[in-house]
């Protein structure tokens, strides 16, 4: 029996490459553009952040201006209490007890209930 | 601590005890957000001193500021209260616009620069009172004075 052999002349060569069309651009090209974008970007964002530093300053300064306004007046309405929680002690009691161990002001953290409600 | 009042659903439980004669009375600022903080800056150019003053007294108070610190609180309250009436007296149109416009812009200061622009100048001229915000890089124009506010809504400047 005849053994199979290669044809005479060899076989053809293989197409072992894609023959298929290069569309677009080159790579690095796009490489290059996407990084031209994302520079102008973070570019944009940097002033972006910058700006927003400056409005957080801005705010932050107007609040400071303020503070000691707002306090002021909170605390005067917290001696008003303290003082007519103390003279009401004195007119109930008739004399002053010293609730805390401590020289230092301290914010009640019960109210008496007036006995003439405000609506 | 918090510094909230106490919200009750039937009735408002506020003791209403005024103080004592012998502490000096003071008028309250009696203004709500939006014009303190269309006005803060020049509150605090004018009253920088007195406000100090106080931070300091309640600094070294030691935990007893409220009592000892209500003299340098009033000068505080004075102080303010009196830069709001100068406002009032000369720049009145120019703040309201300003503090109406930030009540609504949700406090924005920077959707309010042409308003603000306008305040500052009229504030300077008569009062000689300038925004400054203190630490800002000095290289750069200062926030409130660029042309363009990138956060701003479209059209506003």
């Amino acid at each position: 029996m005849p053994q199979d052999m290669p044809p005479t002349g060899g076989y053809e060569p293989v197409q072992y490459k894609r023959n298929l069309p290069a569309r677009g651009f080159r790579a690095s090209y796009y490489l290059i553009g996407v990084g031209l974008i994302m520079t102008y970007g973070f570019y944009r964002l940097g002033i972006g952040i910058r700006e927003r530093n400056e409005l957080g300053r801005e705010k932050m300064w107007s609040r400071i201006h303020l503070i000691p306004l707002l306090q002021a007046e909170e605390d005067r309405d917290q001696v008003r209490r303290y003082l007519a929680d103390k003279a009401r002690e004195k007119e109930l009691l008739g004399s002053e007890t010293k609730v805390y161990h401590s020289d230092r002001f301290v914010r009640p953290t019960f109210a008496a209930v007036p006995k003439d409600l405000t609506k | 601590m918090a510094a909230r009042q106490p919200r009750f659903n039937q009735q408002v439980l506020i003791d209403t005890t005024p103080l004592p004669d012998d502490i000096p009375k003071v008028k309250e600022i009696g203004a709500s957000s939006a014009p303190l903080m269309s006005a803060s800056f020049f509150i605090g150019a004018r009253c920088k001193p007195y406000n100090d003053d106080y931070m300091v007294c309640k600094t070294e108070a030691n935990g007893k500021g409220e009592l000892e610190c209500m003299k340098e609180g009033r000068k505080v309250t004075r102080c303010a209260a009196s830069v709001l009436e100068d406002i009032n007296k000369y720049c009145l149109e120019d703040f309201r616009k300003h503090w109406q416009c930030l009540d609504n812009n949700n406090q924005q200061l920077w959707q309010c620069r042409s308003a603000e622009r306008s305040l500052n100048k009229c504030v300077f001229d008569n009062l000689k009172l300038e925004k400054v915000i203190p630490g800002a890089p000095e290289n750069e124009v200062p926030v409130h004075l660029r042309k363009r506010q990138i956060f701003a809504h479209p059209g506003r400047h």
